[in-house]
């Protein structure tokens, strides 16, 4: 008998099936449905650029580790899912640099300079797109009309909106949140985000709290900012299916479901808590709302997730109630 | 607090149903540690060389947080030698060599044997109590306490209650009665209610009467439902519940009591009868049955083996068989044998000396073999939240995990380090894989050791 070793340690001697490289995979599995629309609709440059964002992230992050002699942590997948993600919320009329420069970046600026996994403060993708959309504006911009049969550049539902309230009424629905309207390649078209995201709070992967709470942000300031705007005031709104049909309009345009359901919950950038990861979301839903209204850029919601963020650490103050605890004993 | 409470802790995996309990011929020699609960040391009372009776003494102590311990075999002593107690301490023991006679030892004035549910209730307490410690019952399951440390209202006031103004002494009015196992695939107590019983009402009401408990509740694990046990709480207008015992960690007594009763127990240093509960695990009820009905110590008890064995099966074994005996018995360790676990798969211990006896504490063994053997590892916490979400207590284990990781032991113990019942939920669902309990009983460790110094 005491020939055979056996293993000793603590408990739990179970450990369930998640990791870190199963999160990854099956974020990008959820991404799948989006990635497949966004290839169908802008074509080969659509494929293009996301296989470019994703190379260069993969590639950056092999590059740096073995540079500053690290453990290259290529295998968990992180930076393909970083790479993915870059390369859905860029335009498909981007040159082909300007994917390679923000995989680069999301990977070494965003994740490597704040020490790897589990350091950085802020979403490494959000900082890359923030620091692209900066400094190459027009590029940025060079959104496509999907499904035609020769690329030209023309302007989201978001932009029109900031020139013209009667957006609201021009673009139908339909074509929203199908994604027939120019936009980044894989946050036009809602409805397979969606189904992505929702696969992933199953999962218990995303947490139900932020996406909810991104929706419900978004949905009451769309209704604030219906009542108080007077620019939407000149639209005559009265019936609550009319001013309801403005929060249809902020929930499928632009980033906003890209946002609720892949980058708000990036699991480092975002709180712990329960409350915390609510009130998390609702602050992104609001800031949404109030840059698209209010505010100088064309979309909130990636400047929203930025700047809650920078609240993290505030909100995971918020703790849930310790059971058996008597107040005033340690 | 139950809906929300479904989303927190883990389902544990299913495994498969054990055949019923089968009795294992007495080893032979047994391992008898003199202390087999939570508590005292006992003295040994005998030495080596002399022969000794089934159901002697062999250890025995003037303290009151100590339960006495038997032979369980009739032989020779061997010695006086030292083992490993479930949760792996040194601990002295009395080895017996076993004659194979198996002869009862005469008891000189024993008080006549119980057998009537209605005589028991007519009984005073303090002889019933008196008869459960002279057996030298303990409450199964690990850190078990003696059976009459267990059911008696605590002795001294605590400190939290006067800061609290909760009654100094709470009155016992509710017992509970566990029929489901917190930490499957070890299903002792399940296992029992193929043994439930006239005995089984003996016990249940000695302990309600002992307790001063008027209600009784019996908790079944989900989807059984013995004949047995329903007839036995109608006659004696007992409740039964059910609950899933793969819901780890509901079944741990404190959820319990806070599912069941709406009580709160308060913790770092309350019990469950600090509320006015007492949880008792069902092979104890049943235990209590036969001391009273067979004027007799325990020598034997219902013990699980599961796992990657050949046949995982229960087994009714001599306390002080060593667990290779036992392991053996239900297929032997797998080719390539990787932790032998006392307890349970997500609270119990893992053990390196096969020669570790089964005692009053010991509900089963678990066996993984090489290949089932999961390893924590060296990563960075995500801040993924998975850990809060599952922890049954309310903490938030990521931070905890973080501050005792970098010796900041004080500020985790401000952050309620010591609530945690170490039922390891957040471990089981961290992506990073980080050892967390490991963790947290280093912090835990670090904190006592400090407040013990000032
Ligand atoms: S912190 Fe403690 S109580 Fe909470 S899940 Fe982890 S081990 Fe269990
Ligand atoms: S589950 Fe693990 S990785 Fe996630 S927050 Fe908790 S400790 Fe960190």
């Amino acid at each position: 008998m005491s020939s055979r070793l056996l293993t000793v340690s603590t408990s739990p001697h179970l450990l369930g099936r998640a990791t870190i490289r199963s999160r990854h995979l099956e974020t990008m599995l959820a991404l799948l449905p989006a990635v497949g629309f966004g290839v169908y609709y802008f074509g080969g440059p659509g494929l293009m650029v996301i296989l470019l964002a994703t190379a260069s992230a993969v590639a950056a992050e092999y590059l740096a580790q073995r540079l500053t002699k690290q453990p290259v942590t290529v295998g968990d997948l992180h930076a393909a899912l970083m790479g993915l993600l870059m390369g859905l919320v860029l335009p498909a009329g981007a040159p082909w640099w300007l994917p390679v420069v923000g995989g680069a970046l999301a990977v070494v600026v965003g994740k490597l300079f704040f020490g790897g996994m589990g350091g950085y403060p802020m979403n490494p993708v959000l900082v890359a797109w923030v620091a692209l959309a900066l400094s190459w504006p027009e590029q940025m911009n060079a959104f496509y009309q999907p499904l035609s049969s020769e690329w030209y550049v023309s302007e989201t539902p978001l932009m029109m909106l900031k020139d013209d309230p009667s957006t609201l009424e021009v673009v139908t629905r339909s074509e929203l949140w199908w994604g027939l309207v120019p936009g980044a390649i894989g946050a036009t078209a809602t409805w397979p985000l969606v189904l992505g995201g929702l696969y992933l709070v199953i999962r218990r992967i995303v947490p139900w709290q932020i996406p909810l709470g991104v929706l419900l942000g978004a949905a009451g300031m769309a209704l604030l900012a219906a009542y108080t705007d007077p620019t939407l005031g000149e639209l005559g709104y009265e019936t609550f299916a009319q001013q309801w049909s403005i929060v249809t309009f902020h929930l499928g345009a632009g980033g906003l479901m890209i946002a609720a359901f892949f980058l708000a919950p990036e699991p480092v950038t975002s709180p712990v808590t329960p409350w915390g990861m609510f009130l998390f979301g609702l602050g992104v839903g609001f800031m949404t709302v109030i840059v698209r209204t209010w505010g100088a850029p064309v979309d909130g919601a990636f400047y929203g997730v930025l700047v809650m963020n920078a609240a993290t650490p505030l909100l995971d103050r918020i703790r849930p109630k310790v059971l058996g605890k008597i107040e005033g004993t340690a | 607090m139950s809906i929300l409470s479904l989303f927190k802790g883990v389902r544990l995996p299913r495994s498969p149903e054990p055949p019923p309990p089968r009795p294992l011929s007495p080893p032979d020699k047994v391992i008898i540690p003199l202390r087999q609960h939570q508590g005292r040391v006992c003295e040994p009372v005998v030495e080596p060389g002399q022969e000794v009776l089934l159901g002697q003494v062999v250890g025995a102590s003037e303290e009151f947080e100590a339960a006495a311990v038997h032979a369980t075999v009739s032989g020779k002593v061997e010695a006086i030698a030292e083992t490993y107690d479930p949760a792996g301490q040194r601990v002295p023991a009395v080895v017996i060599a076993n004659d194979g006679r198996d002869a009862w030892v005469e008891a000189e004035g024993a008080p006549p044997t119980l057998s009537e549910v209605e005589v028991v209730q007519k009984t005073r307490p303090t002889r019933l109590l008196k008869r459960l410690r002279e057996a030298g019952l303990v409450r199964s399951g690990l850190l078990g306490l003696p059976l009459h440390v267990d059911l008696s209202p605590p002795m001294a006031p605590r400190a939290y209650m006067f800061m609290t103004g909760i009654p100094v002494v709470r009155p016992i009015d509710t017992l509970i009665v566990k029929a489901v196992d917190h930490d499957p695939p070890v299903v002792t107590n399940q296992a029992a209610l193929a043994e439930a019983g006239e005995e089984l009402a003996l016990g249940i009401a000695a302990l309600a009467r002992i307790a001063g408990a008027r209600r009784v509740v019996i908790v079944l694990p989900a989807g059984v439902e013995p004949p047995g046990v329903a007839q036995l709480a109608a006659r004696h207008e007992w409740e039964t519940t059910h609950l899933d015992g793969r819901h780890f960690p509901y079944a741990v007594d404190n959820l319990l009591v806070k599912k069941l009763t709406g009580r709160v127990v308060p913790t770092p240093y309350g019990e469950p009868r600090d509320v006015g509960v007492v949880v008792e695990p069902l092979v104890t009820a049943l235990d209590v049955g036969r001391v009273l009905s067979q004027g007799r110590p325990p020598v034997d008890r219902l013990f699980t083996v599961a796992g990657d064995v050949a046949q995982p099966q229960v087994f009714r074994v001599r306390m002080g068989t060593p667990i290779a005996r036992v392991i053996e018995a239900a297929g032997g360790l797998p080719v390539e044998p990787g932790k032998v676990i006392l307890g349970g798969p997500m609270m119990g211990y893992a053990h390196f000396d096969l020669d570790t006896p089964v005692t009053k504490e010991t509900d089963g063994v678990v066996v993984q073999s090489a290949e089932s053997v999961r390893t924590f590892q060296d990563q960075p916490c995500i801040h993924c939240g998975r850990c809060v979400a599952a922890c049954p207590v309310g903490l938030v284990p990521t931070e905890l995990g973080k501050l005792c990781e970098y010796g900041q032991f004080e500020d985790a113990a401000e952050r309620d380090l010591l609530h945690c019942i170490e039922c390891g939920c957040c471990a089981y669902v961290c992506p990073a894989q980080r050892p967390m309990v490991h963790l947290l009983r280093f912090g835990k460790s670090e904190v006592l050791a400090r407040r013990m110094e000032q």
